[in-house]
């Protein structure tokens, strides 16, 4: 990689010649003219930082990579899983084996053939050493062996069940990688120049600045439209706004709320919305002060006006939620209807469990989410109308997450966002609910493990649909925590660009897009 | 040889300096967060086995000051090591710290560019209107906070009229809105200093005696005035240099310049403590390196200080 002032510096356009004499001594390799290639731009707030998929441990992967690797299963952006890498699948010996059949003709981008070797490799490498450094084998521990059955066939051997593997295996640490080049490159070079077998492959990644994405002729899956892509980070909202306003890129990730008039004020930009995994939820501290009691919890609850908040905080562009999940996920239950926002309610809850007007109470945030601190405010308003005074303490981020949330120092509130790319609510009930996870510092519920521990042995859909429709309606009912909203994924996208499709968890694709 | 002592004793200082700062950070990032946690943010089935095993391979299991004195020994060899996130540290600070240092100097030229002959106009003409506009106009220029300024900026000439990039590092006419935006913030203190000075020398007996040799006006305030001026003007804006590099770091968010500031902030924000160290090392080593330069220019301008 050029790593240089002059690498950086051979990026310049030809036509920059006015103060080249201030840099004369330094090497201009222009880039050479370009012919009628078409560049797609794009914009998102951070940088992956490690392309490797077992390393990862960021959204920001998924955006660039689902360009570069491919996994067994494909989900689309309906979030339907369909054939990948392997065309079908089978369940054997009482599930405990899962037999893949591969895609044969499947090539990486640096010629090596896909076959059953590479997959065995990839899990390997994931489950072994290289992977224990990393975050992303946890996801995938339940499978204890790989055995190659021919060279296009190969089994998975299960140490327990996980109901939620073939979606796992359609992202992140689960994308197959190339096995002759990484021993050939090494580890560190591949985390920096990845081969996969994407529609898109590596030209150059610039750590912090940006990706250089460029079609691979040889995908077994079609053709890209544009000629690359050119990813840029952009962390600063107002920066990524301007870069998209004036044209310098035709996609934006990451669109603030805040931006969403803005966007919607200028003629040459549109709006692209789809409903994101993400919900921000209150939780309450259930072991410690007034809110052990079920019924101040509840109160509290009815106290905040939802709608109101969606509508005029975040512009209408999320939904109110009942349990800690959207409607997209697996275990959501259209039946169960959040609390209506009720103050008299409210009030005669409070007064019956004995609580006086003006009850100080504490809710504890992390200080990375700037919408979220406006509704905080709103949110201390309503409660002062059924006599609580809200005491808010913002953290920063690692500290709230390290310490005052993982080691339970929180006030009676605290906020959680969350969003499991799986779209399958074991992802964030088990780490909300399951006693002993680093995330749940107060609930221990028998009822609520046992149910968390049912839905996590079988691959029958029923029952874990039932079991995980039952945990949200437990957690209602006894108003374990506040569901305040579900978010959606924002998009900016120039005109200029069509056959954009919004991907729900950020994993955007931009194989079908063309640029005008 | 009192310069070569001088040097060596500087250089000293500067080593120490650096290491009293690199060891406070080092410590003090380390009693704020753990950068596993910040890994597995975003991941969910993370057991404290997992937590333990990644924590090992970072070495994060050492007790801080075997951590400390293995980046030490690695920092003197030149070896800044790896980021918990993304590789060598090296790889990084080598595309960040030149393009720190050149918007550096391109704000230090524009700055320059503009307050010098102001100053010396204003000065010369003190009391009059352009004085007083210039004046008025260096108070505003402070007032700004430079985030606004570069907000304004991109919104005028980015946006509106489409003449320079709003952001990045892409081609030299991408330097053009951070380094007038820190451009502007520095003209606003230094036209003021340079106002002052020349004032000052403008009123001195040799000036007078300049003007009474029959001197032009103009050789008397270039060639005796300005050079007298000269030793006050380099110490101030070499000391605001060091000052420089530590404003730089809002504006490089707002233009997300690929620079120094912008590393830094996202180590913090990560707990990457290899990468905050080297940064924070290389920033105090600048800043000290930039003092000792202003010292030996002294000598240069000034023979007078060249001996003691």
């Amino acid at each position: 990689m050029m790593s240089t002032i002059g690498g950086l510096l051979s990026h310049l356009p030809r036509r920059a010649t006015l103060f080249a004499a201030i840099v004369a001594t330094l090497p201009i390799v222009g880039p050479g003219v370009a012919g009628a290639q078409t560049i797609l731009n794009v914009a998102q707030s951070r940088d992956p930082q490690n392309l490797d998929p077992i390393d990862t441990f960021r959204l920001a992967w998924g955006s660039v990579a689902s360009n570069i690797f491919d996994g067994l299963i494909h989900r689309t952006e309906d979030l339907e899983l369909e054939p990948g890498l392997a065309t079908s699948w089978e369940f054997l010996d009482d599930d405990t084996r899962i037999r893949f059949h591969l895609r044969e003709g499947v090539v990486f981008h640096n010629g090596e053939p896909f076959n059953a070797a590479a997959v065995q490799y990839t899990f390997e490498r994931l489950l072994g050493e290289a992977g224990a450094a990393g975050p992303q084998r946890a996801n995938y521990t339940s499978i204890s062996a790989i055995e190659v059955v021919d060279e296009f066939t190969v089994d998975f051997l299960m140490n327990q069940p996980d109901p939620v593997l073939i979606t796992k295996l359609a992202g992140y640490g689960a994308m197959i990688v190339p096995p002759q080049y990484i021993e050939e490159v090494g580890e560190e070079a591949f985390d920096m120049h990845p081969v996969g077998t994407g529609p898109f492959q590596v030209v150059e990644y610039s750590p912090t600045i940006g990706l250089e994405l460029a079609r691979f002729d040889g995908y077994w899956n079609g053709q890209a439209q544009v000629d690359g892509v050119n990813i840029r980070f952009i962390p600063e909202a107002a920066t990524r706004m301007s870069e998209l306003l004036s044209g310098g890129v035709d996609i934006s990730l990451d669109i603030e709320t805040t931006s969403v008039d803005t966007i919607r004020n200028n003629a040459n930009v549109d709006l692209v919305t789809v409903d994101g995994p993400s919900v921000t939820i209150l939780r309450f501290n259930t072991s410690e002060g007034i809110t052990q009691d079920p019924q101040v919890r509840r109160a509290i609850t009815m106290a905040i006006d939802r709608p109101t908040i969606i509508e005029a905080m975040l512009g209408g562009l999320a939904s109110p939620i009942s349990s800690a999940q959207g409607s997209g996920s697996f275990g959501y239950d259209p039946e169960l209807s959040p609390y209506d926002y009720d103050p008299e309610g409210a009030r005669a809850l409070l007064a019956a469990a004995g609580i006086e007007p003006g009850t100080e109470i504490t809710l504890d945030m992390n200080n990375s989410n700037d919408t979220f601190r406006e509704i905080s405010q709103v949110i201390a308003a309503y409660l002062s109308q059924v006599g609580l005074e809200l005491n808010i303490r913002s953290h920063e981020t690692s500290v709230y997450f390290n310490d005052i949330l993982a080691n339970g120092r929180t006030g009676e509130m605290f906020l959680f966002g969350w969003g499991g790319w799986t779209f399958d609510f074991d992802n964030t009930a088990y780490l909300l609910y399951h006693t002993g996870e680093r995330n749940n510092p107060y609930i221990d519920d028998a009822h609520l493990n046992a149910l968390l521990e049912l839905e996590r042995s079988t691959y029958d859909v029923d029952v874990r649909e039932q079991a995980l429709q039952d945990v949200a309606a437990y957690a209602h009912e006894n108003a374990l925590d506040l569901p305040l909203y579900n978010t959606s994924t924002l998009y900016g996208v120039n005109q200029r660009v069509e056959g954009f499709v919004p991907a729900p968890d950020l994993r955007m694709r931009y194989m079908d897009i063309t640029v005008n | 040889m009192p310069v070569i002592r001088f040097i060596f004793v500087r250089f000293l200082q500067a080593i120490l300096v650096t290491m009293a700062v690199t060891l406070f950070v080092a410590f003090a990032i380390r009693l704020t967060g753990d950068p596993v946690v910040m890994m597995v943010s975003e991941a969910s089935n993370v057991t404290e086995e997992d937590l333990a095993r990644i924590r090992e391979s970072l070495g994060l299991n050492q007790p801080f000051l075997m951590q400390y004195f293995e980046f030490v020994k690695n920092l003197a060899r030149g070896d800044l090591g790896d980021s918990f996130f993304r590789g060598p540290v090296w790889d990084l600070i080598s595309v960040a710290l030149p393009a720190t240092l050149l918007l550096a100097a391109t704000s230090m030229f524009v700055s320059i560019l503009v307050s010098i002959p102001l100053g010396i106009y204003s000065a010369v003409h003190k009391g009059g209107l352009a004085d007083q506009m210039i004046r008025v106009l260096s108070l505003v220029g402070l007032s700004f906070p430079n985030f606004w300024l570069g907000i304004m900026l991109v919104l005028v000439f980015s946006i509106t009229f489409p003449f320079f990039p709003a952001s990045g590092f892409d081609g030299l006419a991408s330097l053009v809105l951070p380094s007038v935006t820190i451009g502007i913030i520095l003209t606003a203190t230094n036209v003021r200093l340079v106002r002052t000075t020349m004032l000052e020398i403008l009123g001195a007996q040799y000036v007078m005696v300049a003007r009474a040799k029959g001197l032009s006006e103009r050789k008397v305030i270039y060639k005796h005035a300005l050079r007298n001026g000269a030793i006050a003007l380099v110490t101030f804006m070499g000391l605001q240099f060091g000052n420089l590099i530590g404003g730089l770091v809002v504006v490089e968010l707002v233009f997300n310049w690929p620079g120094m500031g912008t590393l830094s902030v996202e180590a913090i924000a990560q707990r990457d403590y290899p990468l905050l160290q080297a940064t924070v090392s290389i920033l105090a080593i600048m800043i000290v390196g930039v003092n000792l330069a202003v010292d030996l220019i002294y000598g240069l301008i000034d023979p007078r200080i060249r001996v003691s």
